[in-house]
């Protein structure tokens, strides 16, 4: 699903955030991506994401080298990829369907199909009761359960989140991992950046451990 | 990824695929059009304010053209006026004046003539200052025959040949013609054509910074969902869509401003115009913009607006990358 082909990534010339990434990702798989703050880990995600591109080396998605997308194929290659944040990246003058619904609003889903995938997706993440509430009435942790609906909602077949337990407390943050590992027995590729070494170690599934750019150990499920 | 991989289904399901894609661009259209006019009626007074701005900048550019417009028609009428004077030498009877005019009229390009004879010509005369008195006491008429001369093509330099042409003629003293004011008004309305043209672009500058301006601030209040919908797969154009639709609503609110200013600024004025106007003995009122121009004005104000919205946004979208 994901292969970096000896990629490194350099900012102003100068940064060597990430270098000679070489490893893959299977189709369906669940993997941890960990390491200290700052040993890479948001730059990987943003390569997949083509939010930035890489300074060498090859990003293969799907079998695609997403450095040959033209710009205007890049909107519609995101849509394929859900994405969680830790900071949820709502917005706060919608309501929670709204949230959710945005990016099947952006794909010109009908909108009773939008609606139905809508309360799917916020039933999935327990939250169908609250869909007319503000992203400011929720809590910290609800917020987080709403983008990740809104991750879902398209169906996509990669799902990735940066740091989405960051501020949650231990039981909020193993629902929240508990939810990611559903989406994965369904099928869906899951890549989750995390330092919360606890919690993954806990969960056992794949790891990929980065310091200062580099790979330096990728430990398979015990 | 799906994108690629779906297998090939068939035309049947692709044209469905087509259409609906084609509901839901069409859907969006119609939300952000109201969307973005909702948005204007949440800061009414801010928006007039905008709107405002671009009504005054639109005003002074029509208001002139409108008044160049009824000038040229005031031009064309006396164009229509225009006559070339033709004095017979004097000791000419009246007989063979009648002959003269006979001859005069069968030129090319004379579309009327009427001969003034030597006491009709007097009359006038004492009509037209008064001088009765003084100009009785004279011996003999000194004022000769003439034949007035309307032109069938008024343009100063057919006349001004045709002049040249009836002076040779055998009995003809002298052609008088008088143009120079004409072609002065006439220079005068190709500078007044050229200034507000100048005047038009600038001010239509103007409008593009007033509604850049606005939408500018509008981008960097919503920057926050730019990036949000970027990193969810919005395209460009989706993202433009409710900032032009807002610089559209701009520049028509300020076009039908304008289209109001104009109305109430002809209104104020056309009393002391007519009154102007007759004390020189001509029928001049002020034009109206008329339906037509109306239209013209208000697809101007919007496409600049929408032009506006369009430009700045493109500069900033480039700047905002999702974090």
């Amino acid at each position: 699903m994901i292969a970096f082909e000896h990629v490194g990534k350099r900012y102003g010339g100068r940064f060597e955030a990430l270098a000679n990434l070489d490893f893959r990702v299977r189709r369906g798989e669940m993997v941890f991506l960990t390491g200290h703050s700052g040993a890479g880990k948001s730059s990987l995600l943003r390569l997949i994401m083509r939010l930035e591109r890489p300074t060498r080396g090859r990003v293969l998605v799907a079998g695609h080298d997403i450095d040959r997308l033209h710009p205007t194929q890049v909107p519609f290659y995101r849509r394929q990829i859900g994405v969680v944040f830790q900071d949820h990246q709502l917005l706060f003058d919608r309501s929670i369907f709204h949230n959710v619904a945005l990016p099947l609003e952006i794909q010109g889903i009908e909108p009773r199909e939008a609606a139905r995938r809508v309360r799917a997706a916020l039933d999935k993440v327990g939250l169908l009761h609250r869909e007319k509430a503000l992203p400011i009435e929720l809590s910290g942790g609800e917020q987080q359960r709403v983008g990740i609906a809104r991750a879902v909602v398209n169906k996509p077949a990669l799902l990735l989140a940066d740091e989405p337990t960051g501020n949650l407390d231990p039981q909020l943050s193993a629902d929240i991992m508990t939810l990611f590992e559903d989406f994965h027995r369904i099928g869906t590729t899951v890549m989750i950046a995390s330092h919360d070494l606890a919690l993954i170690t806990r969960l056992r599934h794949r790891t990929l451990r980065l310091h200062d750019g580099r790979l330096v150990a990728d430990e398979e499920a015990a | 990824m799906s994108r690629d991989a779906a297998p090939a289904r068939g035309a049947r399901t692709h044209r469905t695929t087509a259409g609906s894609r084609w509901r839901g661009w069409l859907r969006h259209h119609r939300a952000m059009c109201l969307d973005s006019a909702r948005r204007l009626l949440v800061h009414p007074l801010g928006s007039l304010m905008t709107m405002l701005a671009i009504a005054i900048a639109l005003v002074l550019p029509a208001g002139l053209w409108l008044t160049l417009d009824s000038a040229r028609l005031l031009d064309a009428e006396l164009e229509q006026s225009a006559t070339l004077t033709l004095y017979l030498e004097h000791g000419i009877g009246e007989d063979e004046a009648r002959r003269l005019e006979a001859t005069v009229a069968a030129e090319a390009g004379v579309a009327g003539t009427r001969l003034v004879t030597a006491a009709e010509g007097m009359a006038e005369f004492q009509q037209a200052l008064g001088l009765s008195d003084a100009l009785h006491r004279l011996d003999e008429n000194p004022l000769p025959a003439s034949i007035v001369v309307r032109p069938r093509d008024p343009s100063p330099e057919v006349v001004r040949a045709q002049a040249e042409r009836l002076g040779e003629l055998a009995g003809i003293d002298e052609v008088r013609l008088d143009l120079a004011w004409l072609e002065r008004l006439r220079h005068l309305a190709a500078l007044g054509q050229r200034v507000i043209l100048a005047l038009g672009v600038l001010f239509g500058l103007g409008v593009l910074l007033v509604v850049g301006n606005t939408i500018r601030l509008a981008v960097e209040n919503r920057r926050q969902e730019i990036e949000v919908v970027t990193l969810i797969g919005a395209t460009h154009a989706f993202v433009r869509r409710p900032f032009l639709y807002s610089g559209a609503w701009f520049g028509l609110g300020g076009g039908l401003l304008a289209c109001g200013l104009l109305v109430l600024g002809r209104d104020w004025l056309s009393a002391p115009v007519t009154a102007l106007a007759a004390s020189y003995g001509a029928n001049f009122r002020l034009p109206a913009l008329g339906m037509e121009g109306s239209a013209i004005l208000l697809a101007c104000s919007t496409l600049l607006g929408w032009l506006g919205a369009w430009i700045t946004v493109s500069r900033h979208l480039a700047g905002i990358r999702p974090r």
